[in-house]
């Protein structure tokens, strides 16, 4: 029997990042096959090629769908030969009814060339019965829970004759409830023949759901398993295996006092009241660096979001930088206390694109050249200057746009953005993300300068063997709660994964 | 940056070069030196009011009341000064005021309750007008009682004298020089390359020759236009504002990312509010010049300024998304509207053909603005 579709040596370059490396895989027919692997390990990138987002001819290797090479130029592409994909975000037009959304871009004309309501209508509410989803066509999308909504997208990708379907982590944001509908849904597309792909976090669903299991690692296919055949911990150990590499400078930490204390902190979600963080507490001393892990979504780029004052409402709990309470504070009190934060999304959070990088280096720090009402524009570039040669920016000057630079070169201004501020304690998010291993080192080695200075540092990050090789402690976040606390020099990449998971 | 938004404002500056050199043949006295002084009146209002509106639309907000805002707190000084014989300077004390009241509140209520700009300004536009309407009782009240001139008549009626224009010609000339030198000074301290010495003479010079030729000609007719003190000094405000204060930074910077803004510590709102009120002080000074200019407070006062206003500073270059935009540009800009307006009143144009031929000149050069950035 024809393979579904069969993944060869598929190698995707991004500059400076390998992110697929001859990754090999295939699909049989009707089969629910699960990827697993850490974040960064090249999951979503082989989504995006196999659904046409990343063309033919920008990646090595070969796609083929039922035996025929496919080329794919653009998802419209992936569509004809039955490729679907739901991505963890979801793609619906939330003031547009049920139907509306299914139909989107594909709506029944009548001969006079208007919506065909009635077709619309009908043939959405064939498409419902046959998965048995009680829903009405014509009830806004909006006013569906997340679980109906995924379900819709499903909907939406099986009505244009979806014979492969791309699951990147559906369940993400899914009760529990939810999350077994659309188990019982994806079994229902296994018996009529329809081709599943599932991507998960949580172990537990993939056992629960697929045939066989793929383990990616650092962008490598590293085995096939029958799901039958194997076991979590196997998994697990597949998904972390591989020795810390020399890439953490050494170094000595020797804390000081305490600086900063967490006690009891919950924060709830301003616009949905849903709990962000739950009674967590920990405290940083002076020196340190404070590493916290978790799976996407586990709350931390939420928590450093919040003691920043820029996210979240907190309903308990104590917060004290240098003995201080730090509460209903901003951003700008923040960094006025000694407090700097560097988000996880550069382009998103952290730069002003369109402008130089002069003016994004020093736009946290302006009080510090204005004497009176105007800024000292000279010795504001001399500081510029200074912080700009010390990090080793690859860039032709200030002037130059930082819209243009790399992700590493620009990331190396958002710190500098940080630093210019004097901070005694910095939050990093993922510092590193999305950066080539040669800006990855620069940033250790900042962090080092910076204990060395006595500074606190806490570092959000999803790669294990960073989060391990940098850190002091280690706190585990999993759904806002904490999910266990590690010394750095005896956690394994296996106990934190664990901890991370054990709420899911 | 500074290169591509030289090269925006030199395609406008060959555009307004264009629009004269058509209304000096077309016309016989568009280059006489009573229609330029009167064009220089006529700029100072729209350039003033736009250079206002540069401050809302940097952040990437906008303004569309300052029209009818212009027409309200005319009128409000003109009530005063004709109705109730109060003393100009306090007639136009109390409109500052109550613009800067006005405008504090909807950048307030447009910032802390989240409600678009466009929205609420848009109330602001029938709002003010009404209240304009009701302030002058929809009548046409004359700015001065009998001849005698006031502070605010005199805001679009006083000429420097001669030699008063070349005191102000020598004295601005000077303060080029002096920050010449002290910006030469200051860059050779903190160890940064100077330009050569022939560069900067060669620049101020320029200026000067500019400057000098702009005098002459004002004192072959009456001198140098008050209003045109005014916009002066207005633009050289803005200039500071945006280019070497904080504030100015924040502004950039909000129109630019507002999310990173936000995380930079920029106190986002207050900037906002800032902007608008500083607007609402703007708003009143045109409205002063403006109902000065026409010599009554009359219900059309201000009818479609903000409209000139928004144009002046999208044709100079000004990102209507925020991020982009300075003086310089909104000042050619409005050079290019006040133009077309004057000439073509000149040639006597049917007033419906006026309107179209100010939005297709709009149209043209913001669709010449996004072709040749695309290009490149």
């Amino acid at each position: 029997m024809k393979k579904a579709l069969q993944v060869q040596a598929l190698t995707k370059r991004f500059p400076g990042v390998l992110a697929l490396d001859r990754v090999s895989f295939d699909l049989e027919p009707g089969e629910v096959h699960a990827l697993c692997g850490e974040n960064g390990a090249g999951k979503s990138t082989l989504i995006k090629c196999l659904s046409g987002i990343w063309q033919h001819g920008t990646y090595e290797g070969s796609i083929h769908v039922n035996g025929i090479e496919a080329r794919m130029r653009g998802i419209r592409n992936a569509e004809t030969l039955g490729i679907g994909v739901i991505y963890q975000e979801l793609a619906l037009v939330s003031e547009m009814t049920v139907a509306e959304n299914i139909f989107l871009g594909s709506e029944p004309t009548t001969a006079t060339g208007l919506i065909d309501w009635n077709q619309m209508y009908s043939k959405t509410r064939a498409l419902l019965q046959e998965y048995a989803l009680d829903l009405d066509p014509a009830a806004r999308i909006g006013d569906l829970g997340i679980g109906h909504q995924q379900l819709v997208e499903i909907v939406k990708a099986l009505s244009k004759d979806t014979k492969i379907l791309l699951l990147d982590e559906p369940t993400a944001a899914l009760t529990e409830t939810e999350v077994e509908i659309l188990l019982d849904i994806i079994r229902s597309l296994r018996k009529r023949g329809v081709t599943c792909v599932y991507i998960s976090h949580k172990l537990d669903e993939v056992f629960a759901i697929s045939d066989r299991i793929t383990v990616l690692r650092d962008g490598c296919s590293i085995a096939t398993h029958l799901a039958a055949e194997t076991s979590k911990s196997a998994i697990i150990e597949e998904m972390v295996g591989r020795e810390i590499k020399d890439l953490f400078p050494k170094r000595v930490s020797h804390p000081g006092e305490t600086i900063f204390s967490v006690e009891n902190l919950t924060v709830l979600d301003e616009t949905d009241g849903k709990p962000l963080i739950e009674n967590l507490s920990f405290s940083i001393r002076a020196g340190e660096v404070l590493g916290f892990g978790g799976l996407m979504g586990a709350g931390r780029t939420e928590l450093v979001m919040h003691l920043f004052g820029a996210l979240g409402k907190r309903v308990s709990g104590n917060v004290l930088l240098h003995g201080k309470p730090l509460e209903n504070h901003t951003p700008s009190d923040a960094i006025h206390r000694g407090m700097m934060l560097v988000s996880e999304d550069r382009k998103r959070y952290g730069l002003v694109l369109e402008k130089d990088i002069g003016f994004n280096q020093s736009l946290a720090s302006l009080d510090q050249f204005t004497k009176g009402l105007f800024v000292n524009e000279l010795a504001e570039v001399q500081a510029n200057w200074k912080l700009f040669k010390s990090l080793r920016v690859k860039a032709p000057g200030l002037e130059y746009i930082s819209g243009g630079l790399s992700g590493g070169n620009q990331q190396k201004i958002v710190l500098a953005k940080a630093l210019m501020t004097e901070p005694s304690i910095i939050l990093l998010d993922e510092p590193t993300r999305g950066i080539d291993v040669g800006a990855k080192l620069e940033v250790y080695e900042l962090i080092n300068q910076l204990t060395e200075q006595g500074k606190a540092v806490i570092l959000v990050s999803s790669e294990l063997p960073e989060l391990l090789g940098m850190s002091d402690r280690i706190i585990v976040l999993s759904e806002g709660k904490r999910g266990g606390e590690f010394p750095a020099t005896t956690a394994t990449q296996s106990q934190i994964l664990e901890a991370a998971m054990t709420n899911s | 940056m500074n290169s591509t938004v030289s090269l925006r404002n030199y395609s406008m500056a060959i555009g307004l070069i264009l629009i004269w050199l058509f209304f000096s043949f077309a016309t016989d006295n568009f280059l006489s030196s009573r229609n330029l002084s009167l064009l220089s009146i006529e700029l100072a209002i729209t350039a003033t009011l736009a250079l206002g509106m540069l401050l809302v639309l940097l952040p990437g907000y906008i303004d569309l009341s300052v029209g009818s805002g212009v027409g309200l707190i005319g009128g409000i000084a003109t009530v005063l000064i004709f109705h109730y014989e109060w003393n100009a300077v306090a007639a136009m004390l109390t409109g500052l005021a109550v613009a800067v009241g006005l405008w504090c509140l909807m950048g307030s209520i447009i910032t802390k309750q989240r409600v678009p700009a466009f929205i609420i300004t848009l109330g602001g536009l029938l709002v003010f007008k009404g209240l304009f309407w009701k302030v002058i009782q929809s009548e046409t009240v004359p700015v001065t009682a009998g001849d005698s001139a006031n502070a605010m008549s005199l805001t679009t009626t006083y000429y420097l004298p001669e030699t008063a224009g070349f005191i102000l010609l020598a004295i601005v000339t000077a303060f080029l020089i002096r920050g010449k030198l002290r910006e030469r000074a200051q860059r050779a301290a903190y160890g940064f390359e100077v330009e050569p010495k022939r560069h900067s003479f060669l620049k101020v010079f320029v200026a000067f020759q500019v400057m000098l030729l702009c005098t002459l000609i004002m004192n072959q007719y009456r001198g140098i236009p008050l209003s045109v003190v005014i916009l002066g000094a207005v633009a050289f405000g803005v200039f500071l504002l945006t280019r070497h204060t904080r504030f100015g930074r924040y502004l950039y910077a909000i129109g630019g990312n507002k999310e990173a803004a936000v995380l930079s510590g920029i106190p986002v709102d207050k900037v906002v509010i800032t902007a608008y009120a500083i607007l609402g002080g703007i708003v009143a000074l045109s409205g002063f010049m403006q109902t000065a200019y026409s010599g009554n407070s009359t219900t059309t006062i201000g009818n479609l300024m903000e409209l000139d206003a928004i144009a002046a500073c999208v044709i100079g270059g000004t990102s209507l998304a925020g991020g982009r935009g300075n003086v310089l540009g909104v000042l050619v800009g409005a050079l290019i509207m006040a133009s077309l307006l004057n000439g073509m009143t000149l040639m006597s144009v049917d007033p419906s053909d006026k309107f179209i031929a100010r939005g297709l000149v709009l149209a043209v050069a913001v669709w010449l603005d996004v072709y040749l950035s695309r290009k490149k």
